[in-house]
């Protein structure tokens, strides 16, 4: 690419089997995706393996993209497919298993960037983080928002409305000036 | 605090940069390369969608043709030519719906739940208008049967649709199901149309239009179980 080359004609190069397509192409959306599953609370090891996971389906249904259509929303709806399948796994596993994630929490490694955009986007509900993470972190368009999410352009913007009111109300009351001045307090 | 402010902050959090290990990367680039063969795109939306519509016809005339097509020679004019354009405008439209199901990030100009109750309220519109015999004679005894027959051709017409779209992808297998579920339930009420002789308003607006709503929460639950399955299949082989 480079990354001039629009992800749109490499996903049709990596369709046809170009390997030099597909290597860019998994160098410059991995480190989104991995950054959209670390927006989630993940813990950075949870993170990596459900990026292996992505591009593993990626690979697998690589020809239910269409020529035409904007590539990024269609990798984002993929991840959030295994992202949303990890969540009811780790919830059911977490309903058994307890004990064994208590002890685990003391041991649960988060990048520094995760811990940032964790605390900043935690009084959200999780669609509200995925729209604010994906519109605002990602820089997609609503557009783009509304076909990774297969919801409308309208619900994106209500969602985002809600979300940043409530980014109002709980940065602006609680903490003023922590993330105006640019970082951790 | 501005939504500006609140932009800043969330711009400040993008540009930081991303320690992405390398040979996480490497390791992906290894695992897709050895499989990397040139893939047959999807043919365009409107193909699949005729397709489906195709089938769907294709399973309601073929009920009909078994049992008679007693409910079609029965009508008249004005509801032959009412009743079987709308069943075949609102398949096209739940055939167009199901196909963007099974495509990751296609727009979706109708909701699952959206495209139920629309068919459901222009089929209960549409039989209110043009039926207009308020007996009810045998209401359950007719009903269940005319219902059991409607699932007996819903099922098939939504099984034929899934399997040929099997090379799409859905990313909400109940959200997919439904969908397929209504056309199937489309094709049902179709069949139902063409063969049952009953035109007492209230067997046609409960049990006829009955067909849709089932047949959708059985393909939501099907299509629930299928992912469940294909997800457990998929963690078999991974050990």
């Amino acid at each position: 690419m480079h990354f001039g080359e629009n992800l749109e004609t490499l996903m049709v190069r990596y369709q046809q089997g170009d390997f030099a397509a597909a290597s860019v192409l998994v160098r410059h959306i991995s480190p989104r995706l991995h950054r959209f599953f670390l927006a989630k609370s993940m813990s950075r090891a949870d993170a990596d393996d459900l990026l292996q996971e992505t591009w593993l389906r990626i690979h697998k249904v690589r020809h239910t993209y269409r020529n035409g259509e904007p590539a990024l929303p269609w990798f984002y709806a993929i991840a959030r497919h295994i992202r949303v399948d990890h969540y009811r796994k780790s919830v059911r596993a977490a309903a058994g298993e307890r004990e064994l994630e208590e002890m685990s929490k003391g041991v649960t490694t988060t990048s520094p960037q995760a811990g940032e955009l964790e605390a900043l986007l935690a009084p959200l509900s999780e669609s509200q983080r995925e729209v604010i993470a994906m519109l605002k972190v990602e820089g997609m368009s609503l557009e783009e928002v509304a076909r990774a999410m297969s919801s409308s352009v309208g619900s994106v913007k209500q969602k985002v409305h809600r979300a940043y009111k409530k980014l109002r109300e709980t940065i602006g009351a609680t903490t003023p000036g922590k993330w105006r001045s640019g970082g951790q307090a | 605090m501005k939504n500006e402010e609140i932009d800043d902050v969330l711009k400040k959090v993008a540009r930081t940069p991303q320690d992405l290990d390398l040979r996480l990367l490497e390791r992906i680039d290894e695992s897709i390369k050895p499989s990397l063969r040139p893939v047959r795109p999807l043919p365009p939306v409107w193909r699949m969608a005729v397709g489906l519509v195709l089938v769907c016809s294709a399973v309601s005339l073929a009920g009909a043709a078994r049992s008679g097509f007693f409910g079609a020679a029965k009508m008249n004019l004005l509801e032959r030519s009412l009743v079987f354009p709308a069943l075949g405008l609102l398949a096209s439209v739940a055939a167009v719906s199901f196909v963007h199901q099974m495509l990751p990030a296609s727009r979706l100009r109708l909701s699952p739940g959206v495209l139920l109750a629309l068919s459901s309220v222009a089929l209960l519109a549409a039989f209110a208008g043009l039926f207009r015999d308020y007996h009810t004679d045998h209401f359950f005894s007719a009903g269940i049967a005319c219902l059991l027959i409607g699932l007996l051709h819903a099922i098939p017409a939504g099984l034929l649709s899934w399997l040929m779209l099997r090379r799409g992808f859905a990313v909400n297998p109940a959200s997919a199901g439904l969908v397929a579920g209504t056309l199937g339930g489309l094709a049902g009420v179709g069949m139902l149309e063409l063969h049952c002789p009953n035109f007492q308003a209230a067997h046609i607006l409960v049990w006829h239009i009955a067909v849709v709503p089932v047949s959708a929460a059985l393909g939501a639950m099907l299509g629930w179980e299928l992912h469940l399955r294909t997800r457990f299949r998929a963690r078999s082989d991974e050990r």
